[in-house]
Parts: C-alpha cells; sequence; structure tokens
C-alpha cells in the first residue's frame, strides 16, 4: 500500500458519525415521518388529546350548563358508579347481551361464509351481495323497519309464527325477549365479518382438504381440524371487533327506545348510560368517568382474549 | 465546488421534502370543512345577500366586540330549542331579522338557527364555553326547565321599560314565573291550547252524536266528563267483525278502530292525567317526592282503558301500522285525540300522501268532578343571564314577541287575542272543505293547568325517564299492571334522583 492510499484511508472514528437523516435509511425514516405526519398530528390532536381531557374530565364534577361551578373531585365519580344502579344495571345489560350476540354473530357469519363458500351453491355471487347488502343501510332506518317487522300487532315475524298457531312474543317490550329481538336485528348486519371470513376460507389451502379427503375425515372432521385452525386469526378478529362493536352498542338501542332503555332497562346499555349521563343530563365529568370504566373493561378483556388465544391461534409461518 | 453543488442540492431538496410534508400536514388538520355548529366562534349574523339565496343556518361571523353592521349593539338570538328550526322558517326568520336591523340602528339581532334534535346540546356547549348567546326561543316550559337557573329575571326590564301585553289574559302571564324563585323568565308569545279533536266520521258511522263545543254543554243528558269519555271511547272502539267494546261479542284481541288516546304526550303520566286535574311530581318544598290522586286516578283510568275497557291502544297498537305506527290520529283509527293546536300540524299526512281523514272537529277537553283542566303549552322567549346587553336585548326579545310574521311561521296561536284571527285563517287554508271551531281552543285557555304537567322538579331531565319508563311500562305490559305499587316504585325513584342533587 502506497502512502498516498494509506493517507486516504482515515478511521471512522475520526470522521465523526453521519447525522441520521443524511444516511440512506435515516433519509428514509424521515420521509416516512413527513408522511405519516398528518396522522400523527390528527392522531395526538384529534384522539389523544381528548382521551386526555376525558380524563382530566373524569376526575370533576363538570357540567354543560354549569360550567362555573366546575371543581376537582378526585375519584369521586369513580366511587358513586360502584353505587349506581344505573351503572350496575347497565354493566348487566351489556355483559348479558355480549354471551348472546357475540357467538350468535360469529357463528352466523362463519356459517353464511360457509355456505357461500361452497362451489355447488348455484349464483354465489348474487347471494354474497344480497348478505352484505343491509350493511348499506343506515342503521337508524334498519331499526325503524325491524320495529315494525317485529311489532306484535302488524309485524311480519309474528304473523309468519301464528301461519303455525303459535302467538308470537312480544319481541320489543319483553325483558326476556329484546336480547334475541336485539341479535336478530344484529344478524341483519353480519355482512362484513361473513366477507371477512369468506376471504379467510379461500385462503385455506385446497390440497390440505383433498389429503384428508383421501384419508377418509368427515366434513366435520374436515371443518374441526382444517377449517377452524387456519381460520383461528381471522375467528380472534372476529372475536375482538365483535367484543368492541357489541359493547359500544348505541344506535339500535337509543332508537327503539328514545334512549330510555325501555323495557325497564332491559336495552340500558354502557354505552347509553354514558350518552344520557353525559349529555341527556349534562354531568359531563361523570359521564366521562363511566366512558373510562368503558374503555378498561374492553381494554381487559381484550388483554385477556389476546392472552387465551396465544396457544390456540395458528399463524403459518410462524414457530406456533 | 462539486461538494458544495450537492450540498445545495441536498439542501433545496430537504427544503421542498419540507415543504410538501407541511403542506400534506396543513391540508389534512386544515380543511376547509364548515365551522362545528356552537364554537366559540364571534357572533354570527344573518347573511342573506338576496332573497334567492339559500338562508344560512349559522351566518358570517361578526366581530366579538362592537357594533353590528347597522351600528346598533349586537344581541345573538338562538333558535332552536322549540319551534322554528324546520327548513322551511330558515327564511322567514331571516327575512323578519334583515328587515329588523335595517329598520333602527340601537340593536342589531344576529341569528343563529339550529335544527331542533341538536340545539340543547349546542347551547350547553355554548354556555359550556363561555360563549352564551343572549336570547334563546321560541321555547316550551320543558326547554326552559332545562336552562332554569341560567335565565334571566325579566321583572326588573318589564317594570323599568313599563312594557306590557294589552288584550293577554293575566293567568298567561303569570304562566312564565318559572324560574328560580317564581321568577318571570319570559312573556306570552305564541299558546297551544289543548282539547280533543274528533273524527266526524267515526261518530257519523257509529250513529253518534258529536262532542259538545261549548263549555257546560251535556252529551247525550250527560254531563261531558271523563265518564262520557270512557263510555263514548267504548263505543267507537271497533273489532275486525264490526262489534263495538260494548259488545259482548268483541274480540279485544283483533281491534281496528280505537276511541281515545292523547297523542303524543311524550310518554308522560302528568300529561295524561292532567284531564284530572292539574298536579306534579315534586312537593311544595321543591324536593320531596309525592304522588298526587290526581296522578293514581288518572293513570288508573288509562290502564284499565288500555287493557280492560280497550278503548285506548296499548304501545304495541300505537306503533302498528293500524294507527299508522304512532300518529294514531292521522290513520284515520282513532276516534278522539286529546291534544294541543299544534297537533293541526299532524292531522293530515306530508305531501304527497293522501289524507286518510275527511272530516275533522274540535271538541271542549271533559271535566273531572265538574272542573275542566286543559294542559297548555306556550312559547317564549328568554333572555340568558349571562348576557352583558340586557337593555339591548330586551328591546330585541319584545320586538319578536310582538311580531305576527313570527306568530304565523311558527303556528302558535297568538296569547294576544287582536291577533288571532290571522293565525286562524292560515291554518284553515290547510283544510279545505273542513270547519274548525276557534271558539273551542280560545274558551280551552280559561283553563290552564297549574302547576303545569311541564314544570320544574329537580333534576328535571333525569327524573322525566324515571316517569317515562312508569308510562311505558302500564302501556307494554300485557294485561296491565298495579298502577298503586308502580307509582309506589316511581316515587322511591324520583327521591332518589332528586337527592341526587340536593343541595
Amino acid at each position: 500500500m502506497s502512502d498516498t492510499t494509506e493517507a486516504l484511508i482515515v478511521p471512522i472514528s475520526q470522521v465523526g458519525r453521519p447525522r441520521w437523516h443524511s444516511t440512506p435509511s435515516g433519509r428514509e425514516r424521515l420521509w416516512g415521518f413527513i408522511f405519516i405526519g398528518p396522522w400523527l398530528i390528527g392522531l395526538v390532536l384529534l384522539t389523544a388529546g381528548p382521551m386526555i381531557a376525558s380524563l382530566v374530565l373524569s376526575l370533576t364534577n363538570f357540567d354543560l350548563v354549569h360550567p362555573d361551578a366546575v371543581r376537582f373531585v378526585g375519584i369521586d365519580n369513580y366511587v358513586r358508579m360502584a353505587s349506581d344502579p344505573n351503572v350496575l344495571k347497565s354493566l348487566q345489560v351489556t355483559f348479558s347481551f355480549a354471551i348472546i350476540a357475540i357467538p350468535v354473530t360469529m357463528g352466523a357469519s362463519l356459517g353464511a361464509a360457509l355456505l357461500l363458500n361452497s362451489p355447488k351453491l348455484i349464483g354465489r355471487n348474487v347471494f354474497r351481495t344480497l348478505f352484505y347488502m343491509p350493511i348499506q343501510i343506515p342503521l337508524v332506518a334498519s331499526t325503524l323497519v325491524w320495529i315494525g317487522f317485529l311489532n306484535t300487532e302488524t309485524g311480519w315475524l309474528n304473523a309468519i309464527i301464528g301461519f303455525f298457531g303459535v302467538k308470537g312474543p312480544d319481541w320489543i317490550n319483553s325483558e326476556t325477549w329484546i336480547y334475541p329481538a336485539l341479535s336478530l336485528i344484529g344478524l341483519w348486519g353480519i355482512g362484513n365479518f361473513m366477507l371477512i371470513n369468506l376471504a379467510g376460507l379461500q385462503s385455506v389451502p385446497t390440497e390440505l382438504y383433498e389429503a384428508a379427503r383421501i384419508d377418509g375425515a368427515s366434513a366435520w372432521k374436515m371443518f374441526r381440524r382444517i377449517t377452524i385452525p387456519l381460520m383461528s386469526p381471522i375467528l380472534l378478529y372476529d372475536l375482538v371487533i365483535s367484543l368492541v362493536v357489541t359493547f359500544q352498542y348505541f344506535t339500535q338501542a337509543y332508537t327503539m327506545t328514545n334512549g330510555r332503555g325501555d323495557p325497564n332497562h332491559a336495552t340500558l346499555f354502557i354505552n347509553l348510560n354514558l350518552f344520557n349521563e353525559a349529555f341527556t343530563f349534562s354531568r359531563m365529568g361523570y359521564g366521562a368517568a363511566i366512558a373510562w370504566l368503558l374503555f378498561v373493561i374492553v381494554m381487559v378483556l381484550t388483554l385477556g382474549i389476546f392472552l387465551f388465544a396465544r396457544k390456540r391461534v395458528y399463524y403459518a409461518g410462524s414457530d406456533r | 465546488m462539486n461538494g458544495k453543488r450537492t450540498l445545495f442540492r441536498d439542501r433545496t431538496r430537504r427544503a421542498l421534502g419540507s415543504l410538501v410534508g407541511i403542506v400534506l400536514i396543513v391540508s389534512a388538520c386544515g380543511t376547509a370543512a364548515s365551522p362545528a355548529p356552537g364554537s366559540a366562534s364571534p357572533a354570527p349574523s344573518t347573511a342573506l345577500a338576496s332573497p334567492t339565496e339559500p338562508p344560512a343556518v349559522t351566518a358570517e361571523p361578526l366581530p366579538p366586540t362592537g357594533p353590528g353592521p347597522n351600528g346598533g349593539v349586537i344581541v345573538r338570538w338562538f333558535v332552536g330549542l322549540g319551534a322554528g328550526g324546520q327548513p322551511q322558517q330558515l327564511q322567514a326568520e331571516a327575512e323578519f331579522v334583515n328587515a329588523f336591523n335595517a329598520s333602527q340602528k340601537e340593536v342589531y339581532i344576529a341569528l343563529e338557527i339550529y335544527n331542533n334534535n341538536v340545539a340543547a346540546n349546542i347551547l350547553k356547549t355554548q354556555i359550556a364555553a363561555g360563549n352564551p348567546p343572549d336570547i334563546i326561543g321560541p321555547v316550551g316550559v320543558e326547554g326552559l326547565n332545562l336552562f332554569r337557573d341560567q335565565l334571566l329575571d325579566l321583572q326588573p326590564l318589564i317594570d323599568s321599560t313599563g312594557y306590557s301585553v294589552e288584550g293577554v289574559d293575566p293567568k298567561l302571564v303569570d304562566f312564565f314565573k318559572l324560574g328560580e324563585n317564581n321568577a318571570t323568565v319570559g312573556v306570552p308569545f305564541a299558546t297551544y291550547p289543548s282539547f280533543l279533536y274528533f273524527n266526524k266520521d267515526l261518530f257519523d258511522e257509529a250513529g253518534l252524536p258529536y262532542p259538545p263545543t261549548k263549555v257546560g254543554d251535556m252529551y247525550q243528558g250527560k254531563p261531558w266528563d271523563m265518564d262520557a269519555v270512557r263510555e263514548l271511547g267504548m263505543k267507537l272502539t271497533v273489532d275486525a267483525s264490526g262489534n263495538d267494546a260494548t259488545s259482548a261479542s268483541f274480540d279485544p284481541s283483533n281491534v281496528v278502530q280505537w276511541g281515545f288516546d292523547m297523542q303524543y304526550a311524550d310518554n308522560s303520566p302528568l300529561a295524561e292525567a292532567s284531564l284530572f286535574g292539574a298536579s306534579s311530581f315534586v312537593g311544595s318544598d321543591g324536593k320531596t317526592a309525592q304522588i298526587p290522586e290526581q296522578i293514581s286516578i288518572g293513570e288508573k283510568w288509562y290502564n284499565d282503558g288500555v287493557w280492560k275497557d280497550h278503548f285506548i291502544p296499548s304501545a304495541n297498537q300505537i306503533n302498528s301500522d293500524l294507527l299508522d305506527k304512532g300518529n294514531e290520529f292521522e290513520s284515520g283509527n282513532l276516534a278522539m285525540n286529546e291534544s294541543h293546536t299544534w297537533f293541526t300540524c299532524c292531522v293530515y299526512p306530508a305531501a304527497p300522501a293522501t289524507p286518510k281523514i275527511k272530516n275533522f272537529g274540535f271538541a271542549i277537553a271533559p271535566a273531572y268532578k265538574g272542573t275542566i283542566t286543559a294542559k297548555l303549552h306556550a312559547d317564549t322567549f328568554s333572555l340568558l343571564k349571562s348576557t352583558k346587553v340586557p337593555d339591548a336585548a330586551f328591546k330585541a326579545l319584545t320586538t319578536l314577541v310582538g311580531s305576527s310574521e313570527l306568530l304565523t311561521l311558527y303556528g302558535g296561536m297568538p296569547a294576544n287575542p287582536a291577533q288571532r284571527d290571522a293565525f286562524f285563517k292560515t291554518t284553515d287554508a290547510n283544510f279545505p272543505g273542513v270547519t274548525l271551531d276557534w271558539s273551542v281552543p280560545q274558551a280551552m285557555l280559561a283553563y290552564p293547568d297549574i302547576p303545569n304537567h311541564q314544570s320544574f322538579v329537580p333534576n328535571y331531565a333525569k327524573a322525566k325517564t324515571a316517569w317515562q319508563a312508569f308510562q311505558n311500562k302500564y302501556r307494554t305490559t300485557e294485561g296491565g299492571v298495579d298502577i298503586d305499587a308502580e307509582l309506589a316504585t316511581l316515587k322511591t325513584t324520583l327521591q332518589g334522583i332528586f337527592d341526587e342533587v340536593a343541595p
């Protein structure tokens, strides 16, 4: 090596570290931040900001109509929730409904997807469209239609039941029948889950079914041993989203009962109770506290589901 | 040299990149969307450049301080808590305000109109943001209840200006002593007395004479009271086979026509039972829950009417196609409906649907034990305590109250008898071929429910949900409920709700 060459080779330590954004990867990072910047700012200002604000509000007695009387009350709102019959009732209502509605929705959407994935079904695309179409109808409008459909006097459902000589129940005004009625209404909107499940079913390699068939596996066995395991990430997604949607249940209950939670508070879902406290009764501080209760419940349940699912969900390409 | 060029190019690129980034951020965050209603922006004004332009709901901002465009003190008028937010009313309201602003230089009214569904929440938000309007209205008793302790006592302004409403019944003047410590929070503007709407064709079909149109008249030789309504209601209730509810062959599971109801009573037992006498769920101390006898007697009458005598429809029947999913009288299958003058809005369906009722009339509200109580709705304009310009705001308020254009626009029967003819003519024009006896609503003004069925109770909005739940329960429970037991439960619930806000 000549002296000249040696002089050109300078140890890196003597040059100093390049600035992060002047390296190729740094520049990529910079551009990445620039492009997600608007979203990040939106997240901070429109989501994180209001969340923090609501947390602060939940520690006050803030009332929209009496803003001058606002004062810090510590955890009083949270303590009060423990003895508020409406909060306790709304929790019971929401959990009861979740126990019925989530399995029904998941089962029906998977069932519909299986049917619509069948190669034997004629006019599959027509049926897929028909199943998805109700999603396009605004919830308030569809709920009003359902109220008419479920009416005991002139509703079609009880007319159909009556055709078989059986008197149909009072779907909307009975504390017993209101949850099946709401679940039934919910079934009308399974189009999204059905579509996701259908995509999941179509991603299951057909060779697995062919191999199983050669080995003499029954349809049920193939469903249990191939379809369900390979669909498990999709089903996990369905479960988490169903849970969140169920705990945020509002529009149908509000439309059917003008926000009162009839019959006898059987539809006083936690989100409806939150709305009433914050906006109808103007108690924004207490409403914010209920919102945080709802957030914590959903977060804990979601974490629980993820923990439970760790060893039960199959991800192709992972080591589990 | 080369290195400098590269450096220059890099810097230019970086600067350009940053610029693009900033533009993206600004464009993402600063969209040109219309401002959120109720935001703490300066007072908007009416902005009708020409009559052909669509009316603005909230118009261009005015400077927060200083005079309005006509040099007058800016007074913000908030519309939407009651009437006034309908699309067909906006243009006329804006024109009224523009004409007023052009006519003088002392006051500049800045008009804000909101949809009724969101108006109360927007007003709450404005109050919370420290940006409240000066005038609210037209607003009824219930709307005033929501903002009761925010309302200005108008009496000092009335006294200092010598304001008076000529010819108005003193009872109507006192009606608006609804504020804290009986403060006067409004002056008479529009009234909506209640009476019976009856379907003449159904009476003719049953061969029954029409109900009385004069106070004191008898019906078929008997006093016109709640017993007579029950008896008449049963005769006008018919099953699918044509049997009326007094017949032994009557099938209550197959009713197609009903005799009586109090439609659009907001699920309120106070409203329903008002025919049996005015009452309130709160005692004279303003904090103790009570169940007055009138409520108990009245709700038993309704409970039996629905489930035993079958002349009043149940909730399911009301929401069925037979009764037009809630608009019972419009369906043509309800013979008598106790309601207010505002119900003329809803006797016929919206065009292009054809009316099912061919002929209808007004009748006197029935008495109970010789006393008539005809519940009253009334709209007014109020000032908020927070107004910084009470004198200018009161001047604007008296202009609004005195406007016959606004009265006609809102469909309210004028509190001032001298202004009523125009209202009667306008309403009659909506019902060609039908003769309406306007002496009935005017006569009913002499029998208002005091305390009003919408009068204040502590924690009003929450208490209302409790009594609505009671009403819903008896109308939806097959066979009816034990009214005394349910009212006892309601009393306990209401006391808990009142205590929540006890000082």
